[in-house]
């Protein structure tokens, strides 16, 4: 595959498609191309973000609002420098048995910050970014919670950004 | 399930599908098992109050009227999850 054939092919085509079959107006729904980044540089070379969908905030912030039926559309700043055991989880919706242990498993704070130690990426953005996956009101999130977290990120000028769900 | 589901089914005052929605939030995704967390939760409540326990009253009517019923219904939601907490069966994956 050349890289403009690539570029034209949209990431996991269906997928939209199928989880809007199963909860109707759910899914945020995109006909429009989106088309696939590429690194210019060596990750060597780059500052690095993360955003997740595990609701990992810092102890003795707000917790997530994992009550509310339509969800919680803000998200939370979490210092790349933050030690593990002054990070915690807000979520009832996906099992956090095995991240309660470590939660690298589902956010890769000290495996990034190892990477970045042996010289394989850069640097780390001065945060990484947090909110909860439980949203029932796509537009919301797109309009909002979506927007606030790009403006966030680029706002920390990262060369590439890895989005994670838990 | 999304808000606009709800929206159609107040606008048609269609309550099962309310009532269902209900459900498969408290029970992460399974209808039944929400029927059973919200009768747990009632059942919960029920029990801290049959043996005339003392309760604040003034506090229970100071709430509802200092606060709009938004934050009301909010906090309905938030006690159902307390309810359960006490009763010391979580079903749920995670925490609050």
């Amino acid at each position: 595959m050349t890289v403009g054939s690539e570029i034209r092919q949209q990431l996991r085509p269906g997928l939209w498609k199928t989880v809007n079959e199963r909860y109707p107006g759910s899914m945020i729904t995109k006909y429009d191309l989106v088309p696939l980044a590429h690194l210019d540089k060596p990750l060597s070379e780059c500052r690095v973000a993360f955003v997740s969908t595990a609701g990992v905030q810092l102890k003795g912030t707000l917790p997530f609002d994992t009550v509310h039926p339509i969800g919680d559309y803000s998200f939370r700043r979490v210092p790349t420098s933050a030690e593990t055991s002054d990070l915690e989880i807000h979520q009832l919706k996906y099992p956090t048995a095995g991240a309660e242990k470590d939660i690298n498993v589902v956010f890769p704070i000290e495996r990034l910050r190892e990477l970045v130690a042996e010289g394989h990426i850069k640097e780390l953005t001065e945060n990484f970014y947090s909110f909860i996956g439980y949203n029932m009101d796509p537009e919301r999130l797109e309009r909002t919670l979506a927007e606030d977290i790009a403006e966030a990120v680029k706002a920390e000028e990262p060369d590439v950004v890895l989005l994670a769900p838990a | 399930m999304s808000v606009e589901y709800l929206k159609e089914a107040v606008a048609a005052n269609d309550r099962e599908r309310l009532i269902r929605y209900v459900r498969l939030h408290f029970g992460d995704g399974n209808e039944e098992a929400g029927r059973k967390e919200i009768d747990k939760a009632w059942c919960e409540a029920l029990k801290l109050l049959i043996d005339h326990a003392e309760t604040d009253r003034e506090a229970i009517l100071s709430t509802i009227e200092k606060n709009d019923p938004a934050t009301l219904a909010h906090l309905y939601f938030r006690l159902h999850f307390y309810f359960i907490e006490r009763s010391g069966e979580w079903i749920h994956d995670g925490r609050l």
